[in-house]
Order: structure tokens, then C-alpha cells, then sequence
């Protein structure tokens, strides 16, 4: 209704304008990209890793001196872990699924060591692994006990038999289904043969991070270097009062060997995510104070230009405007400085967006953040605005006559 | 056209009481030229507010051309001043940010017209005080009496029954105010009734009737004269 | 005059106490929340060596898959290592690797435990000017000999002998007795500039032994380890031969001429290989020095990088407010000006007094966000934990808190010159008349 004479009146009074609009440019671009961001981060933390998580702990035994023969300690071990009340299956494994740290090798659907290799994890356990972790068979079967083999020396491995994840065979074998993948053969580097029995839905590599996350191999194999990781999978309930008893168990055996890194496997994703959710948290606070200092700077602004404007305001008044008018006015105006603030701002989001999707290894965002956040923004600077407008409306149509 | 009957306003704070007006009574007829006149602090000002609907009075009774304004809300009441009376200030009250054009048009925007028909009006309304030449200045790049005769402009866009003025000479040097009066002399002789406070005892004597004010009451009243007859006012107007 | 102005600043904000805290808090989160990033930066992309830096140099072979196109590996064989140390052409050299190492203390009281451990040349110590705070590193002879002689870390040291010095006891490492040759002071460089590729905030190793030993007692390898090509055969003897990489590899070099001569050094080494068939590559042989490494190896993770952008960008919308309010506050005084005009305050004077103001503000938002900056850091303590030991080392020393204080005054300063060039060009006689 008074659109005209709001914008001429703000093209005269630019600066005020043009710190609110810039103030509101340089949030906007913050705050979606932090959201981005933040987004961004939960999405990787919240892949499952094809875990029985919330029941699993893990501990790492290194033994030493020359009377420690570990094949037979670890199948003590492992025994006795088994018979434990609460304990629903335990194994040995070279590698902890999320931890940040494991193996990895590349593997080959041909013979030809020329042909270029898949990147994946691989894990080396015995047959019980497959309970232990919790994971989910989508065709084949699992190896065996017969299938172990134990290995002493550095080399590839001596298994013949392999569990893949559906991912990886489908990386491997593009073509083919999941149940015409099992029986099929892989090659590991130094073209060692090996022969996949079976497909399991999900099973994450140990990095987080790696671009090749899905993609993992398990195979029955034991090396014998002194270390190795027993994993147990606790009856519901009872994984934190087996912690302490299993870290008992084992120290209380005669055998030369240090117990460490106990640890439950949520314990375990919370630390490997411990930098992305550090991020979430401060890029939140972030956000929460952007709001919190442009609020204030355009509550800050309006009452001073209010102030400064009684009796124009006033005046207004005399000449017929309602409470509701004066109201509308500012709000209005508030909304022409804001609309201005989020129109640069969408500018410099993309280009910011832009400039961390090249430099760090951040997808492309999605289109619809930039204009959600605009409008959300124009909502916060009216929300803001309200207080001081509303003060605006109140003031007395009498104080037009008076002199200062 | 304005009857005010034993009005009176008391402003309170926790300390004292003041009568700012106290059983006001005054009767001003269609087409009268009145001026009020008193010393600082007699009511004068109350007054003006009370009768331009600026300020609620605490008890008493006021007729605005025939409507009781006692009980009405804020939004009758601004849309009472919007219509029927225009407003003069001492200090111009002219919006430093807005344009001559845009200063006339803002009371006919709060009456809702349509810009169509608000142009003609506010052009007419510049041309009739000899400004529509600068209707795209702003009011800074005007003199006092400039300034004023916006004000005159914007006052009388709206087309209202009755002006009031509030010392519109009183920032302006004699000759400008002259011109000022003269004015005013000549809108009140097409039929708008005018009610002007000054300080200026030579305007009071010249004018018509005189009221003058003392601690809130009406202590002299001078030159009545008879009120213009309705037919006299269709006249003047047309 | 000064002591006059900053009263008048403070009465300042004494009348617009809503405005001027508004203010303070503005540069306050604004500065705080820069420093934070700040020190983040300064300490984990620091100069871990500053007066060495540039004569310590990391090398780099380019034993890579000739099949594939990617940057020389991080680290080496242990033939090119081998042959680097026995070669002995720079002023210092040391190979390096981490293992795992058990330790079984004498006192029956404490059970054995498992450390992070280094193997390293004599050299490692004087070259990376390693502090220490009882005895000292083992000499060359050592080296050769293959001696069982440890150096612990001071952690270590408390933990097995109460920190006392134990230069000459025995420590049972690996089954094996070991003597101390000497005690590490407190030694923590950040980044780990020495070790960036097996994590550049990891902290320091528990105790160092002669580098030989890794292979002659074959302990356990915790670093990277990254093969292109499989073993030829299998055991330790097949890995040592392979191209495996994992050994990190520093030399001293003096001088520019000395780092020229190394360089060509090892490109006639590689090229020797070459004819024996190893090498496949292009000659892309790297020395780089510390600070070089820690670029090459975007050692500042992309969190801190991302977060100084969003900060600088969260600082500036701070001093865009504190501008508007500075704006508000110094055209609100329009009237105290004109009546100073009046009184004979020239323009200069003026001036001079609102930027004693604005300044004022900035040293008070300062302070506070000097308070910010510390339970910021704090907060990213508690939020990241033993990730990385960032507890240790990020602090708020002497230089940031200058830097941060002068950094609010000044940007406060900067903000408010619009807003004071104001101030000072009211035109005191339209103020004065209406009052």
C-alpha cells in the first residue's frame, strides 16, 4: 500500500539499510552452509555399518616372550569367551568395522594383474564372525571352520573362500545378480585366487572416511603376529557388566600377554565421529549466535531509527494513520532491508558453497537450502522487527504538536 | 462543527495533579476563523490535541460536527482525523525522506485511495500554495515558509471541514508569516473552518474571534461574529 | 586529555548502557569466536621447528606402481632406506618407524604394558634438536652395534621410575633388556612434523630405541604400511625386499648447495635402481623441508579451514552491527556535539574523543571475548577429547592475547570511523536550536 514512498524513503537513509542488508547477506551464507554442513555430517554418521552396534565390544590382546603361542592362546580364549554367561558369540579379527583402522588390499574380478583393482577392506576372522558382528547373508552361505587357515608370515593371504558386501560385488561383478556373484572367483593382489561363498547386505571398512566405505572382504583366516582383536557380541542387555567381567577373564589367565583397548563398539563410533559431531556442535552454536547478533542488530537499529522518527511517527498519526498502519510500515520496511540482505546473501551462499565444494571434499548442495534459508531469514528479521514496530505503533499521535 | 462541553484533563503522576483544562466550553460554528491565544502552560496545547482527536480528555463532553468522539477507539479516531480535519504544526512536521509529491500524498494513502485518483488531488493540492514546480524536492531543499506551505498542501489534500493550526508563523520571519496568513485568510473564505494557536498578539486582533486561555479556561473571548449560514459556505465553496 | 576522553567514554555508556553493551557483546562474540579459529590455526599449522625448518628435509623416492599416475610415495622401502643410512651423504640423517612395543617394568607391582614406540639413528636426536632432561641419545656405535639402549619419553620415565632419573637402569623391552641412555624432557611438536603421515596431532612417542632392532628382533609395525605390488614369496625377509613402503626418511642439510647435492645424490640412486629394474617410473625424487612437508600434506585438517572462513565471516557481520550501533549512538549525541562545537571543541578534538570511545568499546568486547575465547577452546577440548591430544597444546598464550585485544580495539576503531566522521560534521546549529 506504501511500498513507493518506503523505498524512496530508504534509498535517501542507505547506510542503515545497507549494514542490516549486508549483516543479513554475510548470516545467510553462513548459516546454510553450516547447515549444509551440519546436514551433510549427520548423513555420513547416521550410515549404518551393518553392525549389531548397540550389543558388540571389542579388546585387543598383544602377547610377547617366547612362551606365548598364540594359536592356541586365542582358541582358549575364544572358548572360554563362548561359555560366558550373556555372551551370545565371540570371535578373533584383524579389524574393528568403523574404528579408523584395518587392512585394505585391492581385488580384481579377472586374473590380470593389469586390469585395474577395487579398493576394499579386509577382514580376517573365523567362521563365527559372521553372529558376532550381526550381519545379514543375502545369498550364499558363510565359510566354515573347515575353511581356516592360520598364516605366521607376512604375504597374502591362505584363504580360498571369501564373504563379500553386496556392495562390493556389485563393484566386482556389475553384471551379474547377487546370487550368481556367489561361487564366482576374485583375485587379491599377486593373483591369489579366492572364491566367494556368500553375500552379506552391509559391511562397512574400518575408515569412516574412505571412499570405498561399503566395500569389504571377510575371509578365514588367523595371522599369527602377536595381535589380535577378540570381538564379542553380548545378549541384550548385558554387554557393559561382560566388559568388566571379560577384561577379568583374561587377565586372570596365565599367559604373557598385555590386555587393552577395551571398548564397546558405540564407544567406538562415537570417537571415529568424534571430528564430525565436534563440527555439528560448533557449527550450531555458530548458527545460534549469527541469529542471536543480527536479531540484535536490527532490534538495535530500529529502535534507534524509531526513536529518531517520533514525530514523524506522530505526525503520521495526526494525519489519519491507524496503530495497525504504522505497524506495517516498519515491517514492511524491515522486510525491503531484509529481502535486499537475502538477495546478496543467495548470491554469496552459492558462491561460498562453491568454494568449499572445490577446495574440501564436500558434495554439491542441494538446490532448495538457499531459498528455505532465504525465507527464514526474512521470517527471523520480521520476528525481530515486531518488538520494535510494535513500540512504534504506540507512540501518541499528541506528540506531533509538542516541540522537541 | 466543534462543541466542546465542560471538558476537562487532568495529567497525573504520582505526585501531583494537574489541570491542564478544566470545564472547557466552547461552541465553534461552520466556517469561523478562530484563534487561541494565552501564555506557555495555559492548556493551549491541550486543547489543540483534544480538538484534532491527539489526546482523550478526562471528562466532558465533544461533538466533531455532530459526532460524539468520546467513546470512539483509536480507529474511528484516526480515521476522523484522516477525514475532517487538517493539521498545521509549528515546526512543519513535513518527512525529511520523502519528496514534496510523496509528503502531500501520505495523508490520502491512509485514507486508502487509489493512485489513480490521489495524483490529480495532490498535484491540485501543491499548485494551490505554488509549489507544484518542486514537487520532486526534498523539504530541506525548501525555505521556512516553503516548508509551510507544504504542510498547508498536505493539510488540505484530504479535503477536511475544519484546520487546525498549531503557531504556524511561529518559526517564520513577518513577511513569510504574512503570507502564511494570507493564505489561511483565503482557504477560511472558501469555507473551512480554522482554528489557530498563536503567540502573536497582532494575528489575534486581527482575526474575527479571539479566545484567550488562562490555567485552562476560557478567560477572555473577543469579536464573536455571526456564523456563516450554510448557503453562504455551498457559495464560497463552489 | 586521554584520561579526560576515556572518562567521557565510560559516562557514554553509562547513558546508553542498552546500545554500548549491545556493542560490546557484538566485537566480544565476533573477536572470540575469530580467536578461537585462530589459535586452532596458529598452533596446528604453526611452525613446529621454527629455527630449523628450512635445513630439515623430509625425502620422498618415487618407487611407485608405474601403471598408475599418483604422487611419490610418502615414505620408503627399506632397501632405499638402508641404502640412504649407509650411504650417509647429508649432515644428519635418520630413518624412522613406530612399533609397538611391550614392556615389562622389574617392579612386579605394575603389569606389562604395550607403548607406542620409535626406531631411530643416532642422529634423530641432535637433528630434531630433541629436549632432554637426564642423560642423552646414543651415539653412532650404538647404531652399528645393534646396542639394547633405550631413551624414554618423560611419561614413560614417571610411569616405570617414578621420575627419577634413570639414566643406566634396564628396561625389559620385547623380552629383552634395554638401558637407559637418557630421559626426554616435556616434547610434544605440533604438528608432528616428523611423522604427519601416521597422524600430525598424535602425541609423541613413549620411548626410542636404535632403528636396527625393528628388523633384527622383528617388532611389530604399527605405522602405515603401503604395498603397490605383492610380496615376492613370503616372511619377513620377502617383505624387506618388497616395495613396500614405511619407513620415514629426514635429513639435515645447511645449506642451499648441500640440499642441491643431496637432490642429485638421490637421483643418481634411483637411477642406479632403474638399471636394476626397480624405479619404473619417472625420475620424481622430492626433499622437502618442514614447512614444505606440512603444506604438501594439508596437515590443517579441513574442519579448522572451513571454520576460519564461517569465523571471519561471523567476525565481519559483528563489525557491521557494531558499526550500525556506533552509527545509532554518536548521531543519537547529536545535540552533546553541537553544544561542544559550541563550546569551542574543534573537528581534531572531536575525533579524537570518539575514537577514544569507539576504542573504549573494543577494549572492554575484547576483554570479554578474550573470556569467550577461553571457554571456546575449552568447549573444543571437551568436544574432541583424545582425538587428538588437543588438550595439550591449545592454549591462550601471551601473543594471542595481545593479538586479540589489539585486534578489538582496532577493528572497533575501523568500525566506528564512519560513524565518527559523523559525529564530528553535525552541524551544531541545527542541534542547538531546537533543544
Amino acid at each position: 500500500m506504501e511500498i513507493g514512498p518506503i523505498v524512496r524513503a530508504l534509498l535517501r537513509n542507505k547506510l542503515g539499510a545497507v549494514l542490516i542488508a549486508a549483516q543479513i547477506a554475510f548470516t545467510m551464507t553462513v548459516i546454510i552452509n553450516a547447515v549444509f554442513i551440519i546436514n551433510e555430517r549427520s548423513r555420513l554418521m547416521a550410515r549404518p555399518s551393518g553392525l549389531d552396534e548397540a550389543n558388540i565390544f571389542h579388546v585387543v590382546n598383544i602377547g610377547y616372550g617366547e612362551n606365548y603361542r598364540e594359536d592356541i592362546v586365542i582358541e582358549d580364549d575364544l572358548a572360554m569367551l563362548r561359555q560366558m554367561p550373556g555372551v551370545r558369540s565371540a570371535s578373533s579379527i584383524n579389524a574393528i568395522p568403523v574404528s579408523g583402522g584395518g587392512s585394505s588390499t585391492g581385488i580384481r574380478a579377472t586374473d590380470d594383474p593389469d586390469t585395474a583393482s577395487t579398493p576394499t577392506a579386509i577382514y580376517r576372522a573365523d567362521e563365527q564372525i559372521f553372529e558376532t558382528l550381526g550381519l545379514n547373508l543375502i545369498a550364499g552361505e558363510y565359510f566354515r571352520a573347515a575353511d581356516m587357515r592360520i598364516r605366521s608370515e607376512p604375504g597374502e593371504t591362505l584363504a580360498d573362500k571369501a564373504v563379500v558386501s553386496a556392495a562390493l560385488a556389485e563393484e566386482l561383478f556389475p553384471d551379474l545378480s547377487v546370487n550368481e556373484v556367489v561361487g564366482r572367483t576374485a583375485w587379491l593382489p599377486g593373483v591369489v585366487p579366492i572364491q566367494i561363498v556368500g553375500v552379506v547386505e552391509r559391511l562397512q571398512a574400518a575408515w569412516p572416511n574412505a571412499s570405498f566405505v561399503e566395500n569389504s572382504i571377510v575371509v578365514p583366516e588367523l595371522y599369527i603376529d602377536t595381535f589380535t582383536r577378540y570381538i564379542v557380541r553380548a545378549e541384550p542387555g548385558r554387554r557393559d557388566s561382560l566388559m568388566a567381567e571379560v577384561e577379568e577373564m583374561l587377565a586372570s589367565r596365565p599367559v604373557d600377554r598385555v590386555i587393552r583397548d577395551m571398548e564397546s563398539l558405540e564407544q567406538t563410533r562415537e570417537s571415529s565421529y568424534r571430528i564430525d559431531s565436534a563440527m555439528s556442535t560448533i557449527l550450531s552454536i555458530v548458527i545460534v549466535t549469527l541469529i542471536f547478533i543480527n536479531s540484535m542488530g536490527i532490534v538495535g537499529l530500529a529502535v534507534f531509527s524509531i526513536n529518531r522518527r517520533r514525530k514523524q511517527i506522530g505526525t503520521r498519526r495526526a494525519l489519519g494513520a491507524t496503530r495497525p498502519a504504522i505497524l506495517r510500515y516498519f515491517m514492511l520496511e524491515n522486510f525491503f532491508i531484509t529481502s535486499i540482505g537475502v538477495v546478496i546473501g543467495a548470491v554469496l551462499t552459492i558462491a561460498l558453497s562453491i568454494v568449499l565444494t572445490t577446495n574440501f571434499n564436500m558434495p554439491t548442495m542441494a538446490w532448495y537450502y538457499t531459498p528455505i534459508g532465504a525465507v527464514l531469514l526474512v521470517l527471523i528479521g520480521q520476528l525481530a522487527a515486531l518488538g520494535p514496530s510494535t513500540r512504534a505503533a504506540a507512540i501518541e499521535p499528541a506528540i506531533a504538536t509538542r516541540s522537541v | 462543527m466543534l462543541k466542546m462541553t465542560n471538558i476537562s484533563k487532568v495529567f497525573r503522576t504520582e505526585l501531583v495533579e494537574t489541570h491542564a483544562l478544566s470545564d472547557f466550553t466552547l461552541n465553534v460554528e461552520e466556517g469561523e476563523f478562530v484563534t487561541i491565544t494565552g501564555p506557555s502552560g495555559c492548556g493551549k496545547t491541550t486543547f489543540l490535541n483534544i480538538a484534532g482527536l491527539l489526546e482523550t480528555y478526562t471528562s466532558g463532553s465533544y461533538l466533531l460536527d455532530n459526532v460524539d468522539v468520546t467513546e470512539l477507539g483509536d480507529f474511528q479516531r484516526a480515521r476522523l482525523r484522516n477525514e475532517k480535519i487538517g493539521f498545521i504544526f509549528q515546526s512543519f512536521n513535513l518527512m525529511p525522506d520523502l519528496n514534496l509529491f510523496d509528503n502531500v500524498d501520505v495523508p490520502l494513502r491512509y485514507r486508502g485511495m487509489k493512485a489513480s485518483e490521489r495524483r490529480p488531488r495532490v498535484e491540485k493540492a501543491l499548485e494551490s500554495v505554488g509549489l507544484l514546480g518542486r514537487k520532486k524536492h526534498l523539504p530541506a531543499q525548501l525555505s521556512g515558509g516553503q516548508q509551510q506551505r507544504v504542510a498547508i498542501a498536505r493539510a488540505l489534500v484530504g479535503e477536511p471541514r475544519f484546520l487546525l493550526a498549531d503557531e504556524p508563523t511561529g518559526n517564520l520571519d513577518s513577511n513569510t508569516a504574512q503570507g502564511v496568513m494570507e493564505l489561511l485568510n483565503e482557504i477560511n473564505a472558501q469555507g473551512t473552518t480554522i482554528i489557530m494557536v498563536t503567540h502573536d498578539q497582532e494575528l489575534a486582533q486581527q482575526s474575527p474571534r479571539n479566545i484567550h486561555i488562562l490555567d485552562g479556561r476560557i478567560a477572555q473571548e473577543s469579536g464573536k461574529r455571526t456564523p456563516v449560514t450554510p448557503a453562504e459556505t455551498a457559495a464560497a465553496v463552489a | 586529555m586521554f584520561f579526560y576522553y576515556v572518562r567521557l567514554a565510560a559516562l557514554s555508556y553509562k547513558r546508553n548502557p542498552i546500545l554500548s553493551t549491545l556493542m560490546v557483546l557484538a566485537v566480544a562474540i565476533g573477536i572470540g569466536a575469530y580467536m578461537v579459529v585462530f589459535t586452532l590455526n596458529y598452533t596446528m599449522g604453526g611452525d613446529p621447528i621454527p629455527h630449523k625448518s628450512a635445513q630439515l628435509f623430509h625425502v620422498q623416492l618415487d618407487n611407485g606402481d608405474p601403471d598408475r599416475e599418483n604422487d611419490p610415495p610418502d615414505q620408503l622401502t627399506y632397501i632405499d632406506a638402508m641404502a640412504l643410512q649407509e650411504a650417509g651423504r647429508a649432515f644428519r640423517q635418520t630413518a624412522s618407524s613406530k612399533l609397538s612395543v611391550i614392556v615389562e617394568p622389574t617392579n612386579p607391582e605394575i603389569r606389562p604394558f604395550s607403548v607406542i614406540g620409535r626406531g631411530a639413528f643416532a642422529d634423530f636426536f641432535p637433528m630434531f634438536d630433541v629436549p632432554f632432561l637426564y642423560g642423552q641419545g646414543w651415539n653412532a656405535e650404538a647404531d652399528e652395534n645393534i646396542e639394547q639402549v633405550v631413551v624414554l619419553s618423560r611419561e614413560t620415565n614417571e610411569r616405570l621410575f617414578g621420575g627419577a632419573n634413570s639414566v643406566g637402569e634396564t628396561v625389559v623391552l620385547a623380552g629383552m633388556n634395554f638401558q637407559v641412555t637418557g630421559v626426554l624432557d616435556y616434547w610434544d611438536p605440533v604438528p608432528k612434523f616428523y611423522d604427519v603421515n601416521n597422524g600430525p596431532f598424535d602425541s609423541g612417542e613413549a620411548l626410542y630405541i636404535p632403528w636396527h632392532h625393528t628388523v633384527q628382533s622383528d617388532l611389530p609395525r604399527t605405522g602405515n604400511t603401503n604395498c603397490w605390488k605383492p610380496l615376492e614369496g613370503t616372511g619377513q625377509e620377502a617383505f624387506l625386499n618388497s616395495e613396500c613402503v614405511w619407513i620415514q626418511y629426514w635429513v639435515e642439510l645447511r645449506s642451499r648447495a648441500e640440499e642441491e647435492d643431496y637432490l642429485s645424490f638421490l637421483n643418481a640412486y634411483t637411477n642406479e635402481q632403474r638399471n636394476l629394474g626397480r624405479f619404473q617410473r619417472e625420475q620424481n625424487n622430492k626433499l622437502f623441508d618442514v614447512q614444505e612437508r606440512m603444506i604438501e600434506q594439508e596437515v590443517l585438517p579441513d574442519e579448522t579451514r572451513i571454520l576460519s572462513v564461517l569465523a571471519a565471516m561471523l567476525l565481519a557481520v559483528c563489525l557491521l552491527n557494531t558499526i550500525g550501533l556506533l552509527l545509532a549512538k554518536f548521531l543519537g549525541k547529536s545535540a552533546e556535539i553541537g553544544a561542544r562545537q559550541a563550546l569551542g571543541a574543534h573537528k581534531g578534538s572531536l575525533f579524537v574523543q570518539h575514537v577514544i570511545e569507539a576504542g573504549f568499546i573494543g577494549l572492554l568486547g575484547g576483554l570479554i571475548g578474550l573470556v569467550l575465547a577461553y571457554f571456546g577452546l575449552e568447549g573444543i577440548k571437551i568436544l574432541i577429547g583424545d582425538q587428538i591430544t588437543v588438550s595439550d597444546w591449545v592454549h591462550l598464550d601471551v601473543p594471542v592475547v595481545l593479538v586479540t585485544i589489539t585486534l578489538a580495539i582496532g577493528c572497533t576503531i575501523v568500525a566506528g570511523l564512519y560513524p565518527i566522521w559523523r559525529a564530528c560534521n553535525i552541524n551544531p546549529a541545527i542541534h542547538l536550536k531546537t533543544q
